[in-house]
């Protein structure tokens, strides 16, 4: 545990005393359970299923967040505002976090642990050992303690929203979209996932964007699904007590931006590790940094990011071109960037590789039909920097078992590579042979990383290798909530 | 796994679809001593329904013909993994069927007598055996609980690769993205098959090609009974084991299980048209999360992670089409399957028989192919599926 103090000069000054496994941590008000607990030095909040390797707060994996609160398991910390008494414990830890005895797996050989979670010869199905090994398995795997035994969970009741124009995203393409179209006189719905418009645009300093009084907004609601060819789109606030919303929209506008990616390089999955765009809405409106010695690296907006955090009052010791990146140093943290030189840091931000999520397009194009038919054209349009081409990510020369295609369930390059050796490239078929992807992320951004990867290694080019299908919800939406739409949309008759 | 070679210019038996079905018959063949078996398949390695299913194992249903098919396959399920050398993670967690309207109890009760009669292991549960086997479950919502021990689970993803590198270990060729654009006919009987401009020559041609098994009889010139149809099913995020056995919640048309690696997977049925398409939909995600909230409360808050279709191919008793085909003298069929990764090993097994010694299995024999046209339906009260109306 660090003793710096990572609070920025416009930190609130009132304080929030929270549990933290148990113990008292003060937090401030208006930040949220991830940004706390990293204030107070906690990096590592979740462990990976198999190797029990640390994962932290780093806007691109989920499960590097998710922790039980007061009871409840796998509540996103930074999503969830500090309250005061709040009970955050770890999860993957038997029997306790401060005695926890699966730390143990960390030892086990990286071979030994391939090829999905439990697909093994050692104990088959049929000997009187299996039933015990496999409930072995499901107490393992399972991560988190179901939730306490309560009285029926209460259904929050879906809504139904409809408009002449949907904009999915409320940054400064999103809200001009949205302004053209209420001057043309449609009728148009912008929903955003955060509370405010233009999040990031105005923690990197830029203004915020004005939205048409006309235009009716829906803030706090993650679009996650297309449905029938995109006619209808679902959303959900991350609250689970406040109902789905099911969208319907003659035009539907994409304006949901871009995210950095990590590239595939050893160890950038370890705490530490942030994408840029979460380090500088962390930064602006909760006031904390990312590290005491913050090292950047871009796809050429390094710069502009760095000095963006340095305005925020955040220590930027070093700011580097992404390609230049070879290696993240560290064991149960970030110790060091490698580029030709060591970089000493306790934090690396990544502004890029930037690429866009494709879920929405892909749902809408029946992409998933088997892949073998035509693709028809998306019926949403795309807008701002969701229309832009991704970004190459970079693959390291040389990975092996330290560079993680995707954490939650620790599949390295090695495992995939020893698959591209036996002539195995479809990403279909890796995927199951593999788990990659299957985790809480949902493929996002592992599918990015394993696509980069197989590429590279295959020399098939990219584009020709086909996503595999990018399904909703991705833990968007809670099981009471899903509840809740049972009458808002009728099944087709 | 197979590395991509040129196609043989013939084949002694040609399988369209190497979904569990084509897998399971193709290893049987080979058991059988059948040399150069060719399985052609259109789409990717688990791609269909074989890799898309709930990965339940029952093993009685509520008619005789059923039960004694499947209590056949559910035998040979525990058994898989010394007879493939691989492990198909066959697990005999059992299955609960529940009950909550109290005609259901009765049939149940019915099904009881049924499993009696076939020499099935199940037993009605009483509250406190029921609390003892699903303690989580709503139990005053429930009005009969019918158990099978001996049935389970077998996750696809590991049936598949077993079997799959069981064929190969027997010299089976194995080809995905391998679409049959023509299958030829001459003298009145099948004599091989097109992929593209290349023919391959065989005079045994099995399609077991899933939902594409229409589409496949045409080419072949031959009528088949059934459509496709659109299932769909969910994946909650892991938790640590809550649900024991797999569980059919039957006035709901609703099955689950939690999975080895602590998901929640099933799914319920609603009246929808019939959709082609593996594209899911918002309907039956609502039922399956209220079915799951009402009778599963601790699921209430957790979070689903992912929902998908499978196509599945119906007939009009939802029972599979199973056997030769009597209007084309070398094409057998083995197609109509919605409970198609349970019934695999025992449908392999007859079908092989059926095709190398010409002995129809008398579990095999009530679901023949042309049952419709001899007005033969098979009556089975005890699945969760419905037609359209």
């Amino acid at each position: 545990m660090s003793e710096v103090n990572l609070r920025l000069r416009h930190a609130s000054s009132e304080c929030v005393e929270f549990f933290w496994n148990g113990r008292s941590l003060q937090g401030r008000k208006g930040e949220s359970l991830a940004a706390a607990l990293l204030a107070n030095g906690v990096q590592t909040l979740a462990w990976t299923r198999k190797s029990h390797r640390p994962l932290g707060y780093s806007g691109s994996y989920v499960a590097g967040v998710l922790a039980r609160v007061d009871g409840v398991p796998n509540v996103r910390l930074d999503l969830l505002a500090v309250t005061a008494g709040v009970q955050v414990e770890m999860q993957n830890c038997w029997p306790s976090p401060a005695f926890d005895v699966l730390r143990l797996s960390r030892l086990i050989p990286d071979r030994w642990l391939q090829g999905g979670f439990e697909h093994t010869n050692l104990v088959p199905s049929g000997t009187p050992l299996f039933q015990r090994w496999e409930a072995l398995l499901a107490f393992l795997a399972g991560v988190a303690k179901p939730a306490e035994r309560t009285a029926e969970v209460a259904v929050p009741q879906g809504q139904y929203v409809s408009s002449d124009v949907l904009v999915i995203g409320g940054g400064p393409a999103g809200c001009a979209a949205a302004n053209e179209a209420a001057r043309a006189g449609r009728s148009v719905v912008l929903v955003t996932r955060g509370h405010r418009l233009g999040r990031y645009a105005q923690s990197a300093g830029q203004p915020k964007p004005q939205l048409d009084e006309r235009v009716q907004q829906v803030t706090g609601v993650e679009v996650f699904g297309a449905y029938r060819e995109g006619q209808l789109l679902l959303g959900a606030p991350h609250d689970p007590a406040q109902g789905a919303v099911a969208f319907e929209a003659d035009d539907v506008v994409l304006a949901t931006g871009r995210r950095a990616c990590p590239p595939v390089i050893p160890n950038m999955w370890l705490p530490g590790v942030m994408d840029a765009r979460t380090a500088l809405i962390m930064a602006h409106e909760q006031a904390v940094a990312p590290g005491a010695r913050v090292v950047v690296v871009g796809n050429g907006d390094q710069t502009a990011h760095a000095n963006r955090l340095r305005e925020l009052g955040v220590n930027v010791v070093a700011v580097k071109a992404i390609s230049e990146l070879r290696c993240v140093l560290g064991r149960n943290a970030v110790s060091a960037a490698l580029f030709d030189q060591p970089v000493a840091c306790d934090a690396l931000v990544h502004a890029g590789p930037w690429l866009v999520d494709a879920s929405l397009t892909f749902q809408s194009r029946a992409e998933g039909l088997l892949q073998l038919r035509e693709q028809r054209q998306s019926r949403l349009r795309t807008v701002g920097s969701a229309a832009e081409p991704d970004q190459p990510l970079p693959v390291a020369a040389r990975t092996r078992y330290k560079a993680l295609l995707c954490p939650c369930f620790d599949v390295s390059c090695h495992e995939v590579e020893a698959l591209i050796e036996q002539g195995i490239t479809d990403l279909e078929v890796i995927k199951r042979l593999t788990s990659c992807g299957m985790g809480p992320c949902q493929g996002q951004p592992c599918w990015d990383l394993l696509r980069a990867l197989v590429s590279a290694r295959s020399g098939i080019p990219l584009h020709t290798l086909p996503r595999p299908t990018l399904r909703p919800p991705r833990r968007a939406l809670s099981v009471a909530q899903a509840a809740g739409l049972a009458d808002v949309v009728e099944p087709l008759q | 796994m197979t590395p991509t070679q040129p196609l043989p210019a013939q084949a002694s038996i040609i399988i369209v679809g190497a979904g569990i079905q084509g897998l399971s018959l193709a290893f049987n063949l080979a058991e059988l001593g059948v040399r150069d078996v060719l399985l052609l398949d259109a789409g990717y390695w688990q791609g269909g329904a074989s890799g898309r299913n709930g990965t339940l194992i029952r093993g009685a249903f509520s008619s005789p013909e059923w039960t004694r098919f499947f209590a056949h396959s559910c035998h040979l399920w525990q058994g898989l993994s010394r007879r493939l050398g691989e492990n198909v993670m066959y697990s005999r967690r059992g299955y609960s069927m529940i009950g909550e309207r109290s005609s259901t109890a009765a049939m149940l009760d019915r099904t009881l007598e049924v499993h009696k009669a076939c020499g099935i292991n199940s037993s009605l549960l009483s509250a406190a055996q029921l609390r003892e086997v699903l303690p989580a479950l709503a139990h005053q919502r429930v009005s009969a609980a019918l158990h099978l021990p001996d049935s389970g689970v077998a996750p696809h993803h590991a049936a598949m690769y077993a079997y799959r590198q069981a064929c190969e270990a027997r010299g089976v060729s194995i080809r995905y993205r391998t679409e049959v654009s023509a299958i030829d006919r001459s003298a009145g009987r099948v004599t091989g098959v097109r992929v593209g401009e290349q023919r391959i020559a065989t005079d045994t041609l099995v399609l077991a090609g899933g939902a594409e098994s229409n589409r496949l009889a045409q080419l072949a010139g031959v009528p088949l009974d059934g459509y496709p149809m659109r299932l769909e099913a969910m994946a909650l995020e892991p938790m640590r084991p809550l649900i024991g056995p797999a569980v059919a919640l039957l006035d709901r048309l609703c099955y689950m299980h939690q999975t080895a690696r602590g998901e929640v997977v099933g799914g319920a049925e609603v009246a929808e048209r019939p959709q082609n398409t593996l594209n899911t939909d918002v309907p039956v995600m609502a039922a399956t999360a209220k079915a799951y909230l009402e009778m599963f409360p601790q699921l209430g808050h957790a979070r689903i992670l992912r929902q998908w279709a499978g196509l599945v191919h119906i007939s009009k008793d939802f029972g599979p089409l199973l056997g030769a085909h009597n209007a084309l003298p070398g094409l057998f069929i083995s197609a109509g399957w919605c409970y198609g990764h349970a019934g695999a090993p025992a449908a392999g097994e007859f079908l092989a028989k059926a095709i190398v010694k010409g002995v129809v299995d008398e579990r095999m024999r009530p679901f023949a192919v042309d049952r419709f046209e001899r007005n033969q339906a098979v009556v089975e009260p005890g699945i969760v599926l419905s037609h359209f109306e």
